[in-house]
């Protein structure tokens, strides 16, 4: 299993009122899975994504994603786990806009030893997997929404993580675009093995995963199973 | 843990952030430039009058004064006993003569003087002349000796008259210049000096009477004594003296002026604590609006230290650039010191930017570089991971 939670709860202080969030989440997500996140708002779909993406931490239980007990780590540890393990997918891309679409795939590699003429080809490979090569000199504010997805989900492949956390990755794509991005996430799970956890409220996104996990009030509600 | 790598796309993404919002980064480094040029011209003029009281060529000579005031004379005969001491090398009189060429605007020190001592006692200052011409200013009583600079200045050449109307003296001298000498910096050319015997003949209460006796010792060992033995002889004396190096002097001289030390000491707290402000409320603005990019950065695994470090570097070099256009600033505003100022203050003729206050500046600069960034930085590494991502 390359996520494992167990009794996993998270709650948030209002001063000193207690809103909690996730309750004694039980979760087991195998190597190569595409799961998708599914619940009304308020449920604590995105809150269980940021703890196993490590950019949270839990207020109970414990979590262990890829190998890594997530609760051991100091806040640098954690930093380093997330370089080398999780590649991240935000609903508004997230893209840095001062650095064109080469430099904003190029940056997580900043984080690693590759020399400059691997680091380049590794960009190069991440691009073209994203069929993007031929925009590698513009800007974000150059290129469509579907395109900046596209330069966001290859930065988050392109230190080659086992996991990919995507929060809405559709969210804010027409649906031409929306499908383009969602056909290209089933072929990094089909053809690289990427395990995927994707947060989203739209069904038809869902059907893309293999198996959705309904959360309602922070309890897991269902598993289904959508496709093998 | 993996290493971080120090490569082109950092300073990449420093230099494009500083350019995100190019019209505030102008303004910014505007402000900067303008307060730092500010802060170097006061700075510079401060180590330019405290030059004169570290004037290392005046270590041998002493200025004898009247006890009670630089405005009271002494007599002439306080110099021949002075002459007799050991370890005296030369002692000449000297009375400052405040004459007026052509009008008030035409300032420049000039001194009734016993010529005969000047080469021997001011050998630093006079350092290039012509003996010949010399000599004809030693024989001509109306003759007078000046620098170069001042006699470019005002186009004078050997054998023209020169009238000088006194401000402190009802006397109206009319010189011919003998004698130009050259010296290492300008403000030691900007000197005139005449014979004194011309002052006493047409003062009469100047007859044998002098404002100050410039002593110079054989070597800087005897003034300490010198000092202390000739105050000591005159302590009893209608006209008792006043002695100190010619250091102290030039220091009594300038807190004529009050204390400009403290006062361009103030000035200069002021603009850099309002440089502060300029450059943290811009660094502030510039890390707020980055709070969602800084907590990718953060997501993808750049840890709390790498970020603040590349946010403490945009705002070190947002005010270094500042401050070297401030110093270059300053540098063109070295000039027009120059011109204006030190025509009616001579320890500005050679006013210039140094080595010390470029340094300081930009120094300064760094500081406030580094500590405008920090709070807003600190603050923004500090803030949760899900909070920058849910700014949106």
């Amino acid at each position: 299993m390359i996520i494992r939670c167990r009794e996993l709860s998270k709650s948030y202080f209002r001063g000193s009122l207690e809103i909690p969030v996730l309750q004694g989440l039980e979760l087991e997500i195998p190597e190569g899975g595409y799961y998708a996140l599914m619940g009304p708002s308020g449920s604590g779909k995105t809150t269980l994504l940021n703890l196993i993406a490590g950019i949270d931490r839990p207020t109970g239980g414990s979590l262990e994603v890829c190998g890594f007990a997530l609760n051991d780590l100091d806040d640098d540890e954690l930093a380093g786990w997330r370089a080398s393990h999780v590649g991240f997918i935000f609903q508004n891309y997230n893209l840095v806009p001062v650095l064109n679409a080469f430099e904003n795939v190029e940056l997580p590699l900043l984080l690693t030893d590759l020399s400059r003429a691997q680091r380049r080809e590794r960009v190069m490979e991440a691009l073209d997997l994203v069929n993007l090569t031929d925009r590698l000199g513009n800007y974000p504010r150059q290129l469509s929404g579907g395109q900046e997805q596209r330069v966001a989900i290859a930065r988050a492949i392109v230190g080659d993580p086992e996991l990919l956390v995507a929060d809405e990755p559709t969210g804010s794509l027409d649906a031409r675009n929306a499908e383009e991005v969602l056909a290209l996430m089933e072929r990094l799970n089909r053809d690289l093995g990427k395990t995927i956890l994707m947060v989203t409220h739209d069904p038809k996104a869902a059907q893309h995963a293999r198996v959705q996990v309904h959360l309602e009030k922070g309890v897991l509600e269902r598993t289904v199973e959508v496709r093998k | 843990m993996r290493r971080s790598r120090f490569t082109s796309i950092w300073v990449l993404v420093i230099l494009r952030s500083l350019l995100r919002s190019k019209r505030r980064t102008v303004l910014t480094v505007l402000s900067l430039a303008v307060s730092v040029a500010l802060v170097a011209v006061l700075q510079s003029v401060l180590f330019t009058l405290d030059s004169f009281t570290t004037n290392p060529n005046s270590s041998n000579r002493i200025a004898v004064r009247h006890k009670v005031s630089i405005t009271n004379l002494l007599p002439m005969r306080h110099a021949e006993w002075i002459r007799r001491q050991p370890g005296v090398e030369a002692v000449m009189g000297l009375q400052w003569f405040q004459g007026v060429y052509l009008d008030r605007s035409n300032f420049f020190p000039n001194f009734a003087s016993e010529g005969e001592y000047i080469t021997t006692l001011f050998k630093e200052e006079v350092v290039d002349y012509s003996e010949f011409q010399y000599r004809d200013f030693l024989r001509d009583r109306n003759g007078c000796l000046a620098g170069r600079a001042l006699a470019d200045k005002y186009g004078w050449k050997v054998g023209d008259v020169i009238t000088l109307k006194s401000d402190i003296f009802p006397i109206t001298v009319r010189l011919t210049l003998r004698c130009i000498f050259r010296s290492r910096k300008p403000s030691d050319e900007m000197g005139l000096h005449f014979h004194y015997k011309l002052l006493e003949e047409g003062v009469p209460y100047m007859k044998g009477r002098i404002g100050t006796l410039w002593v110079r010792a054989k070597s800087p060992d005897e003034v300490p004594r010198l000092i202390e033995r000739i105050d000591r002889h005159f302590a009893d004396a209608t006209e008792p003296t006043t002695s100190e190096t010619e250091n102290a002097f030039q220091l009594n001289f300038l807190k004529m002026m009050g204390n400009y030390s403290a006062m361009i000491q103030s000035i200069t707290a002021a603009v850099l604590v309002a440089i502060l402000v300029v450059t943290a409320n811009t660094m502030a603005m510039a890390i707020r609006e980055r709070n969602t990019e800084i907590a990718v950065f953060r997501a993808m695994g750049f840890t709390g230290l790498q970020v603040l470090g590349l946010l403490m570097a945009e705002g070190v070099l947002l005010s270094v650039l500042g401050g070297l256009l401030g110093l270059g600033l300053a540098g063109l505003m070295a000039g027009g010191v120059r011109q204006t100022a030190g025509t009616f203050l001579p320890y500005l003729q050679d006013f210039m930017i140094p080595g010390e206050v470029l340094m300081f500046c930009l120094h300064a600069t760094m500081g406030v570089g580094l500590l405008s960034t920090f709070i807003p930085a600190y603050r923004a590494i500090r803030r949760p991971i899900i909070d920058g991502l849910r700014a949106l």
